[in-house]
């Protein structure tokens, strides 16, 4: 499923670049950026009713607040229960689209019970995506 | 021997009434720096490592970037905390990540022990008031 998805969010870059529709373009990002979600863990299962620390872990770049356009950097776009948004546009800001514009490189969330997936997306000092984009894995917790 | 005299000179003109600097950053009064990991007393085979580094109730942001509430990490091996009036060394001992980086990798630990611990830097990398520093831990790189 989630490969599918990339290959998707892949097809459409390539579509975008190669139809040379220039979409509105991110900040580039290192090639060897690697961006991870370092707790929880992929199949957590979490208590109810008690917000859980979410932390993020990026490689080979770093972060700034929104607004700052500095090379190598962008902040952090927490996903939840929620797919990746077009990789050419800015990330929408919503309940399932949380910004650290501020810098941030940790949160606390609360979920309802249920079964819930978190992913982590780098947005550049306008919102987008970068260059290549750089998300991490989709991973899934339950909260019981 | 030198940083006692630094830190004795930082004490003079701190009793003295001599304003240094001046104008520290203030921190939130909740801001927490920690090391995500390795943690304290962990024993790392062959000295090489990713130190995470961790802040809360703060965000990070690249040097020269000039906003509330936000700081860039320094990490200090094999040394004791510089004075916090005054800019923050750069040399092997205190690792400046002014690329907004939130991880660290080490290579070059020979065997023995290191310690290890955060400092964050405002703009001008000076520490911010009042400071905002992890625990100082211990780890043990074994013999090869």
């Amino acid at each position: 499923m989630t490969t599918m998805i990339r290959q998707l969010a892949a097809c459409l870059v390539a579509m975008t670049l190669f139809s040379g529709i220039a979409a509105a373009a991110g900040a580039t990002a290192p090639d060897n950026a690697y961006l991870y979600i370092g707790w929880p863990n992929d199949g957590e299962v979490l208590p109810a009713n008690r917000p859980f620390r979410v932390w993020f872990g990026l490689r080979n770049m770093g972060v700034a607040p929104k607004g700052t356009p500095k090379p190598n950097t962008g902040h952090h776009h927490l996903l939840i229960d929620t797919d990746l948004p077009p990789l050419d546009q800015e990330i929408p800001s919503d309940r399932n689209h949380i910004h650290f514009g501020a810098g941030q490189t940790e949160t606390m969330i609360e979920l309802p019970p249920g079964t819930h997936t978190l992913q982590l997306l780098m947005g550049d000092d306008k919102h987008m995506p970068h260059n290549p984009p750089v998300y991490s894995r989709k991973i899934t917790v339950y909260v019981k | 021997m030198l940083i006692r005299a630094v830190a004795t000179v930082a004490m003079l003109m701190v009793f003295g009434g001599i304003a240094v600097s001046g104008e520290r950053t203030p921190a939130p009064k909740d801001a927490r720096v920690y090391i995500i990991w390795p943690p304290d007393g962990a024993v790392i085979r062959g000295g090489k490592l990713w130190v995470r580094m961790g802040i809360r109730n703060a965000g990070v942001a690249p040097k020269g970037v000039d906003m509330a509430n936000v700081g860039h990490h320094h990490l200090l091996i094999d040394t004791d905390l510089p004075p916090f009036d005054q800019e923050i060394p750069s040399d092997r001992n205190h690792l400046h990540f002014g690329g907004g980086q939130t991880e660290a990798r080490l290579e070059d630990l020979a065997p023995g022990e290191h310690t290890l611990q955060l400092l964050m830097g405002d703009h001008n990398h000076m520490p911010h008031d009042p400071p905002l520093y992890s625990e100082k831990i211990t780890i043990i790189v074994p013999p090869y």
